[in-house]
């Protein structure tokens, strides 16, 4: 049928005017010759043709008739399978249409969360004071204030004094004069410190991931994810509408397993499409289970089947590596491997926003592709240079900071694996942890038998939070939304370890985390 | 309303509005359409209920005059149209011939947009040849760096380019340039005065970033009491912050509908509504720009057919629509759009990012310039980029809405939380504009009618001149139109020259069609300010011939419309 169809063009030119004739009626005599004599050289063509070739005639009829089958049949198609209706029928059917609400109610659980949510007074560092608590200062866990930076006394007299010369707000996306001058610095100072080429900021960490991954992963890309990484970089795939391929956390036999796979596929269909990009996506240190990426054994496999790495360093920049500069540093691997590099400044690095680093052309052009950067407003120039001024610090003097928060890190992880009854996870240099109750504990601890729902263990974990909490440490449970994680990590308690917490600070953490067990498991259910 | 009677009676005898009329006086002719604008800001003047019910006789009146102004476009004349759309074809055949004979003679420029070493090139050859080829043309107008504060007028790092925008090198100068570009409506950019000393105090007590999310450790008192702020100024009963504009629409769409659910957008929403609409997994459909009636088919049409395939009816149909459009300076007519609410019972989300703090006589936005109930909007999204000279948005709406945001909410749950001088910043300014800071509780008040003035003399200034502008009256956002690919540049450039920052918008931006230049009005702007940039433009408007009205008068050019 394709070759009859193609071969319509030539069929028609013919056909066509002698149907337009009357409605065409000039008024100008000259037209009207014009087109009666046009309309005689078809006829007689036409005559011409059946004389010579009837056949050919017959094919040219049945073809047009072909069309007007085919363009009316399509009209009758469109909108799929929508069913016709009168205008009455409509008014009824409006009528009778009843929304949902437009957000459900709350659970009694989320009612309790929400009214039980911790209110802090003043600064978020190290130590903070809970606007309800007795005004005592009480030990902070909670807070990714991995170096301590929340609360450098330094940095607020520099904040203050750009406040005085850039104000607040940048008024404007970069691409319209909301380009400071203070972005332009914080940016090249990322890229030399990380050793990528060219750095580009974006004013929300969530916001980089979901500029990025979509600015250069296209519908008909192929995305190979680790099934464990944090929520915007699965919303940044379903952003992206590339296939998207899983394989199990820091799993790497799997993921040669499945890139093997995917490359047998394309194998296959190649010469039908062009190549698609292919990335492989991960995180450098996970939020959801604080393990770290084998980027060694990732940079091999990314030769070896021709894939790009997407690497989030979003928890990792300003924790791992010597200087602190993120996983490539961590396993002396050269940034330039890493094809897009993304961190955020709003982790360990105590300001806001993020940013991604990458070969200068694919900077540029998210410069105007990256929606999160072509369409918002620019970091305000405070958050900026208070980025600016803790990779300065950190960068002059890395062992002043990393040295202790690994100290505390290794400190901590001991005294709570210690803990009977509780179970951590998390890389051996990971600042952050992972805290629950094994299975047995949470077995022994329902004495009325019957499976533990998410919401009971949430329950428990809360007490367990609140039971610190009278101890003088602020824990916190990790929160997802539970309905939109893909794979819903299990519940549990998310403790960051700062190097500016003393030892005294962390065997403190520990103690009111082995009471708060006691004290949990020890009650009836 | 005795207090804003009391406030009403002290502004009425500050200097500040008798000069205003006198300056119009001596401005505008008597036949100016100009002359309404004294007028309105008077109605300011009278007491609360009164305004209320003036402002919605008003809107009413205002209608069917937007509804003319709507397709001003087809009053182009042909010309026009055909040469410019003539441009963008040899632009676009240059492009392709240019890249053509590169790949022949210099294919190692081209080795990216080449299948390297087994790898699909990044970017590929026909995505990126209008950013190559058409927007490197005119890259110099776009990106340009500042220094200092971007209020009235800005510090620009003067920057040359000797190899045709490829790169740039600075100069070392700053220039110091009228500033028609950014988003600073009432004034609030500012590094001094009472919004940065509120904004010192608050960094000295609770420093600078929060580093944990709402959900979790990152709930301050600041942080509390401003969302209760919000919430009061926008007539809500709650409210929710995020700290990034964009976020606010991606992260928050997706908590308020999923699959089953129907988002039924303006065709002209901004890219992050598009993203949130795209991230919620909800069917999505389109109806055409600030055009009820299609608003309205749209909804029966999808009422009455139910989902795709299954037939099975909404599970709740969201339309999302913004206050005021950005790029064309238009309203959403929410009256109307409030009146198919009532019949068909969809939920409506407006995106205030605009127009809160800039629209509306008590500055409270879209609902405030209409005379609506807030109420009656279930989603009130805004930003506080804009108006407040700070960053970020929030959500505001019922408290059920809101409590359940705090807990589903991508932005709450998983992003950072907004840091400390950003809610300094919009606690101040929006407690001035609001008139509950003390010491200053004029101020707000006056630069909300400083901005009303500036944008209606702006825009009737330009429309007189000839220049075809876009818009409702009273945007403080200016569209003016340009058309042809090779003006946009050259206006920008021009006004450059002659010390003015702009913003020029083209194709992906707009239609390929209407390339324009946006003014941004500013309470900031002195009358001085106003007028020079007006002499400029009329002047940069007889080099390039942009003055399209200059024979046909306004009026016959709508009527053809009616």
């Amino acid at each position: 049928m394709a070759s009859v169809a193609a071969s319509i063009p030539i069929a028609t030119p013919f056909a066509l005017p002698s149907s337009s004739v009357p409605e065409d009626d000039g008024q100008r005599g000259l037209f009207r010759t014009a087109w009666d004599f046009s309309f005689r050289m078809v006829l007689r063509y036409i005559k011409n043709s059946y004389k010579d070739d009837p056949f050919r005639t017959f094919l040219e009829v049945c073809l047009i008739a072909f069309i007007i089958w085919y363009m009316t049949k399509q009209k009758y198609n469109i909108g799929n399978n929508e069913i016709q209706l009168s205008e009455k029928e409509i008014d009824e059917l409006v009528d009778e249409w009843k929304p949902e609400p437009l957000v459900p109610e709350l659970t009694e659980f989320e009612r309790e969360t929400l009214d039980k949510a911790v209110l802090l007074d003043g600064p978020n560092g190290i130590k903070v004071r809970l606007a309800t608590g007795n005004g005592k200062p009480i030990l902070n866990f909670a807070s990714y204030n991995f170096l301590g930076f929340i609360d450098n006394p330094d940095f607020g007299a520099h904040a203050i004094e750009t406040l005085r010369k850039y104000g607040v707000g940048s008024c404007g996306p970069p691409g319209f004069y909301g380009t400071l001058d203070v972005h332009m610095e914080l940016e090249k100072q990322l890229a030399a410190f990380v050793g990528h080429s060219s750095a580009i900021l974006y004013s929300q960490a969530f916001t980089t991931v979901l500029s990025v991954i979509p600015c250069f992963s296209k519908r008909g890309d192929i995305i190979v994810a680790d099934e464990a990484v944090s929520f915007p970089i699965q919303q940044a795939i379903s952003l992206a509408r590339s296939k998207v391929y899983w394989y199990k956390h820091n799993d790497m036999a799997d993921l040669e397993r499945v890139l093997k796979d995917v490359n047998m596929q394309l194998a296959d269909r190649r010469g039908k499409n062009a190549l698609p990009r292919k990335f492989i996506v991960t995180e450098g240190l996970f939020q959801n289970t604080g393990n770290i990426s084998p980027l060694k054994d990732l940079v091999e496999l990314k030769h070896r089947y021709k894939f790009r790495i997407i690497l989030d360093e979003s928890l990792s920049f300003g924790v791992l590596g010597k200087r602190g500069a993120g996983l490539t540093d961590h396993f002396n691997v050269s940034p330039h491997e890493v094809d897009l590099l993304l961190g955020a400044l709003s982790y360990a690095i105590g300001s806001s926003g993020g940013f991604c680093c990458a070969d200068k052309d694919l900077v540029e052009h998210q410069r105007l592709s990256g929606l999160g950067y072509c369409f918002s407003a620019s970091m305000p120039g405070i958050l900026a240079v208070a980025a600016s001024d803790a990779i300065q610090a950190l960068e002059a003097n890395p062992d002043n900071y990393l040295l202790s928060m690994r100290e505390n890190t290794a400190l901590l992880q001991t005294l709570l694996k210690r803990i009977p009854g509780l179970q951590v996870e998390c890389s051996s240099e990971s600042p952050l942890m992972h805290v629950r109750l094994t299975p047995e504990t949470l077995v022994r601890m329902k004495r009325s038998g019957g499976a533990w729902t998410k919401t009971d263990i949430d329950r428990v974990l809360t007490e367990l939070v609140e039971e610190a909490q009278k101890d003088g440490v602020l824990l916190t449970r990790a929160m997802y939304v539970d309905e939109h994680e893909r794979l819903l990590p299990n519940s549990s308690i998310r403790i960051c370890v700062s190097c500016a917490h003393t030892r005294k600070d962390i065997e403190k953490c520990a103690h009111a985390v082995k009471s708060a067990v006691n004290r949990v498991t020890s009650k009836k259910r | 309303m005795g207090k804003g009677q009391r406030a009403a009676q002290a502004y009425k005898s500050t200097e500040f509005v008798e000069q205003v009329r006198d300056e119009d006086g001596l401005v505008v002719s008597a036949a100016d359409p100009f002359k309404e604008a004294p007028l309105s800001s008077s109605s300011l003047l009278q007491d609360g209920d009164k305004r209320r019910s003036n402002t919605s006789a008003e809107a009413e009146a205002r209608t069917p005059a937007r509804a003319e102004r709507k397709h001003e476009l087809e009053a182009v004349p042909s010309l026009i149209l055909v040469t410019t759309y003539l441009s963008f074809l040899m632009l676009i055949v240059f492009a392709h011939l240019r890249d053509f004979f590169g790949k022949l003679f210099y294919p190692h420029n081209y080795v990216q947009l080449r299948v390297q070493n087994g790898l699909a090139p990044m970017v590929s050859d026909f995505e990126s040849l209008w950013t190559r080829r058409l927007y490197g043309r005119i890259r110099d107008c776009f990106n340009r760096p500042i220094t200092g504060v971007a209020g009235g007028h800005v510090r620009l790092l003067e920057r040359v380019s000797r190899d045709f925008n490829a790169t740039f090198e600075f100069t070392g100068r700053v220039r110091g340039v009228l500033n028609l570009a950014s988003y600073n409506y009432l004034g609030f950019a500012q590094s001094d005065g009472p919004c940065a000393d509120a904004v010192e105090a608050a960094m000295q007590g609770s420093g600078v970033a929060q580093a944990s999310v709402r959900a979790e450790a990152g709930r301050t008192r600041l942080l509390v009491e401003t969302e209760e702020l919000v919430a009061r100024f926008v007539g809500a009963e709650a409210a929710l912050l995020v700290s990034m504009g964009y976020a606010t629409n991606a992260l928050n769409i997706p908590a308020l509908v999923g699959r089953g659910s129907l988002i039924i957008s303006d065709e002209l929403n901004h890219s992050s509504l598009v993203a949130g609409a795209r991230l919620s997994g909800a069917t999505i459909r389109v109806f055409r720009h600030n055009n009820t009636k299609d608003l309205e088919a749209v909804l029966r049409r999808s009422i009455a057919q139910g989902q795709a395939r299954t037939h099975r009816p909404w599970r709740k149909i969201l339309v999302v629509v913004e206050g005021l459009y950005s790029m064309e300076g238009e309203f959403c007519r929410l009256p109307e759009i409030l009146a198919l609410r009532r019949q068909y019972g969809f939920y409506l989300f407006v995106d205030e990012a605009h127009s809160v703090g800039a629209l509306g006589p008590r500055g409270r936005g879209i609902c405030d310039h209409f005379g609506v109930d807030p109420r009656d909007v279930d989603v009130l999204m805004g930003t506080f980029t804009k108006s407040f000279g700070a960053a970020g948005g929030y959500i505001a709406g019922s408290r059920a809405l809101v409590d359940f945001l705090r807990l589903h909410s991508h932005s709450a749950v998983y992003a950072e939380a907004m840091a400390v001088p950003v809610l300094a910043q919009v606690s101040s300014s929006m407690r001035m504009i609001m008139g509950e800071d003390r010491e200053h509780a004029l101020e707000g008040q006056q630069r909300l009618d400083q901005l009303a003035i500036n944008a209606r003399y702006f825009s009737t200034r330009l429309a007189a001149m000839g220049f075809m502008t876009m818009g409702d009256e009273g945007s403080p956002v200016v569209p003016l139109l340009l058309f042809s690919p090779a003006k946009i540049p050259a206006f920008s450039r021009e006004c450059l020259k002659r010390n003015i920052a702009v913003v020029v918008v083209s194709y992906p931006a707009t239609p390929i069609i209407t390339g324009r230049v946006r003014f941004c009005i500013s309470a900031s702007h002195t009358r001085e300010d106003l007028d020079y940039a007006l002499a400029q433009i009329s002047e940069i408007g007889d080099l390039l011939l942009l003055k399209f009205h200059k024979s046909v008068t306004e009026e016959d050019g709508t009527k053809k419309e009616q």
